[in-house]
């Protein structure tokens, strides 16, 4: 606990340090980074899916009207130079850079912005309608600015202009295809041959071995990007990522492309740098969805025996290889913003956890079984399986038969998303950068939808849960929000709905000759036009 | 008509029905899985509201009964329109294409070295039975028949990249340099060097015992004692009467095994990295791209078949009484 603690002074202090030479010009230009990831990018835009190894490659492609910095997301300059908000806080006018050319040479402009948002990213993305279904109109009385008004205030609405959130794409390419329906849109070419404004431009894709970008020499940031390109290297065997990285064949693996069993192995090596900073807005966050219609598990004191008959600490290091922190509630302690610090921690009390079951009157039967259910686990690896035989063991000792099913992923949404047909799943959600946009999904009851995947597949519903994060949706004071999440946090953290484990770290390596890597919540995320190497 | 160009000719009339079989076949199959594209569309970018996922599923159709889908897939096949892959943003055809060639290269690659060396290997053991050299040829087919190929792969990487240093650890070619033709072949070649070997060892072990017992049978019969008779050296006996007529069972089993081959280089391919079609599938499967799953097994079986088709004809050159009867 003290180191992780140290360790996130000192990335602190490092992001300082970084931030501070932000703006300054690149120490040296030049050179190829080469990082590493699997599986491979199905598309080069962020509209046919927002999925880690797409929005790491075209975030260094297409950019959103600001850029971000340190891990609360402090708004900066994009492609936006400056921008005002009314007293209201329902009118947002960003006023554009000029001089900005799409790759293909062509003039950008404020309708980029507007058609881009209206016409792709609010229909056509998950969280379009998350982040702009409040927007009234989008007005562009120059060419060089935009007016967001807005029905009623958002209060995180400076949070959502991320390049792999609401990229900006070109209204001259996009006016060519049909965007009545996603289909036409997520077959146009963008998606493959993208044309961006971004520091970095599409040189060639070779499908199932590597993408290379190069440097844009007319990006509008003078004297960057620092590097001359960014290559991606799709190596699809976690060992044979791990010894490209300790041969210094590839400079970064970024947000855990390393299998957790050889992060540890690598990390330790003379030339590479390791942290789990830098992935603060994205919030991985571990917990056991239960299905809460059905009889044992209904009861908060079954739940509260599952909780306390699980060692969260067991669990990140043996099963995760140390990759993570036990988890107290919904929102990852690493948010600077909303983590409520009041919440305990779990505690780890196997006697306590038999006593309760006892009292809520689930006797042991002569085999020594209290009831029988069924668990699923996410089918994303070999950690997930381990996690499921670890339950699995652990509950025994308490007396719950548990049968694991094993399901592949397309199966595993149906059963619980669809079908809600499970007793016990583990699963992760990401924070994102606000709890309404990440957290509130998981909890109201308006998201008990047969079908929606990642939202409330547990059937849990809290008045009180449901009217605060309605209100935090709306509030406009940031310390009355702070409240809100507060009370929220800590009526889910005893209520149990869902079993909460792990907040999973997304750990990046780089080889030292890499700078400047880490410099906000969404670090791989970011156009990386500032990072620079030896 | 000479009686091969008939043969090939009836050969390749039965490909169609065989193909089409296999399509429907594959399109049953596949659509007993439960969970869609669509869901791993949603999920992938994090969960989704229903509306989102209901809109998707309508544009790729999958909203509709099984077996208009069906219809539409046949109706689109007749026509080589192997439909959209959704996941990837592009044309199945185009995706699968990209990846035939090196698929087949390392195929052919493997296949030779298989081939070549097991029947070299099985000869020199037959030749040498009962002595050392024919119980360490057996110890050695016996041990690499047993190793797991992804073991085999990583223990070859491990020796040849990162011990000594001499051939890459990865890929089909060296990124973002440009070379001359030769030397991309070259460059090429040296990639090519650790995953065939990988792939096409276990065959070595397969066909080293096979061509040692069929041989050693060989032996036995009697236009051998003639050729001894005559004087012959057993070199020569060995290598020009007996291996020819000993090839025949070797030849069948690699035909047989095309198909085999094929699997087993989707392990190699991961481990290596290699931009091939075994890779493809395996991604297809996990995220039920159901239209380029499809494909890819669509070509791999046309593949199959007309390398079998292939081997046929070899066989025929070898025995001339097979296209004969």
């Amino acid at each position: 606990m003290t180191t992780n603690l140290t360790k996130a002074i000192m990335g602190a202090a490092a992001l300082a340090a970084l931030a501070g030479t932000a703006a300054a010009q690149c120490p040296k230009t030049g050179g190829t980074l080469t990082y590493l990831y699997h599986p491979e990018p199905t598309a080069l835009s962020t509209i046919a899916t927002s999925a880690v190894p797409v929005a790491i490659v075209s975030t260094k492609i297409y950019e959103s009207l600001l850029t971000y910095e340190g891990a609360g997301m402090t708004p900066k300059p994009g492609l936006a130079e400056s921008w005002t908000v009314s007293d209201d806080q329902k009118t947002y006018t960003f006023k554009l850079r000029q001089g900005v050319k799409w790759h293909d040479g062509k003039p950008f402009s404020a309708d980029d912005v507007k058609y881009s948002i209206e016409k792709v990213v609010k229909p056509y993305t998950s969280r379009g309608r998350v982040y702009f279904g409040d927007v009234e109109a989008i007005e562009t009385p120059d060419p060089y600015t935009v007016v967001f008004k807005l029905k009623a205030p958002v209060p995180f609405f400076m949070n959502v202009f991320q390049p792999g959130e609401a990229p900006i794409l070109p209204k001259h390419i996009l006016e060519t295809i049909d965007t009545s329906a996603s289909g036409p849109v997520r077959q146009s070419s963008l998606m493959r041959q993208p044309v961006g404004t971004g520091p970095f431009k599409l040189k060639e894709w070779t499908r199932g071995s590597h993408v290379i970008l190069e440097r844009n020499p007319d990006y509008w940031r003078k004297g960057h990007p620092c590097l001359d390109q960014v290559v991606l290297r799709v190596l699809p065997d976690g060992a044979a990522r791990a010894i490209a990285m300790e041969s210094g064949e590839a400079d970064v693996a970024p947000m855990s492309a390393l299998p957790e069993a050889e992060i540890e192995r690598i990390a330790k090596l003379p030339h590479i740098q390791a942290t789990k900073e830098g992935a603060e807005a994205l919030g991985p966050n571990m917990w056991l969805e239960v299905n809460l219609r059905d009889k044992p598990l209904s009861d908060v004191r079954v739940r509260r025996a599952i909780s306390m008959a699980l060692d969260r600490s067991r669990i990140v290091d043996v099963i995760w290889y140390g990759q993570g922190t036990p988890a107290t509630g919904p929102i990852v302690s690493a948010n600077p913003n909303f983590y409520n610090k009041a919440l305990k921690p779990f505690v780890y009390d196997p006697k306590a956890a038999n006593r309760l079951l006892d009292e809520a009157g689930y006797k042991r039967g002569a085999d020594g079984v209290r009831f029988r259910m069924t668990q699923n686990f996410l089918p994303y690896g070999e950690s997930w399986v381990r996690l499921g035989e670890y339950i699995r063991q652990e509950l025994g000792k308490i007396g719950i038969a548990v049968d694991t099913k094993s399901l592949d992923l397309a199966g595993w949404l149906k059963a619980v998303y669809t079908d809600w047909d499970f007793h016990l799943t583990s699963t992760f959600s990401h924070n994102y950068s606000d709890p309404t946009i990440g957290v509130q999904r998981t909890f109201i009851s308006s998201s008990i939808r047969k079908g929606a995947t990642f939202t409330n597949s547990m059937g849990y519903q809290n008045a009180r849960v449901d009217e605060l994060f309605a209100k935090a949706a709306r509030e406009t004071d940031k310390a009355a929000r702070k409240k809100q999440f507060d009370e929220i946090q800590q009526i889910l953290h005893d209520e149990l709905p869902v079993i909460f484990l792990v907040e999973l770290s997304y750990t990046s390596l780089w080889n030292k000759r890499v700078h400047g890597l880490i410099t906000n919540g969404i670090s791989m995320y970011s156009s990386w036009d500032s990072v620079w190497k030896e | 008509m000479p009686p091969t160009l008939a043969f090939l000719a009836r050969r390749l009339l039965q490909l169609g029905p065989v193909v089409l079989a296999i399509a429907a076949l594959n399109f049953a199959l596949l659509h007993m899985a439960p969970g869609d594209v669509a869901d791993i569309i949603a999920a992938s970018s994090g969960g989704a509201p229903v509306e989102f996922v209901e809109e998707l599923r309508r544009n790729f159709g999958l909203d509709r009964p099984l077996w208009e889908q069906f219809l539409v897939f046949l109706g689109r096949l007749l026509v080589l329109d192997l439909g959209w892959s959704h996941i990837q943003q592009a044309p199945v055809l185009e995706l699968v294409m990209e990846r035939v060639p090196a698929t087949l290269l390392l195929m052919l690659a493997a296949i030779l070295v298989a081939v070549a060396a097991g029947m070299l290997l099985g000869i020199l053991a037959a030749m040498r039975h009962r002595s050392w050299i024919d119980a360490v040829l057996s110890i050695l087919a016996l041990v690499v028949y047993a190793t797991p190929q992804f073991w085999l792969g990583l223990m070859l990487i491990v020796l040849f990249s990162v011990t000594l240093g001499i051939l890459p650890s990865g890929g089909m070619m060296t990124i973002a340099t440009d070379l001359s033709w030769s030397a991309r072949a070259l460059d090429i070649a040296r990639h090519l060097v650790l995953p065939s070997l990988t792939l096409g060892l276990f065959y070595v072990a397969l066909y080293t015992r096979l061509m040692r017992a069929s041989m050693l049978e060989v032996f036995t019969l009697d236009f051998i004692t003639t050729a001894r008779a005559k004087g012959l050296s057993e070199t020569r006996i060995s290598f020009v009467h007996a291996a020819r007529n000993a090839l025949l069972p070797v030849v069948t089993l690699a035909g047989v095994q095309i198909g085999h081959i094929l699997g087993g280089s989707i392990l190699v391919e991961t481990v290596f990295g290699w931009p091939g079609l075994g890779r493809l599938v395996f991604d297809a499967l996990l995220q039920r791209d159901l239209p380029l799953l499809l494909g890819v097994l669509l070509v791999s079986s046309v593949v199959v078949v007309l390398v079998n088709l292939l081997v046929d004809l070899v066989y025929g050159l070898l025995d001339p009484r097979i296209v004969q009867r």
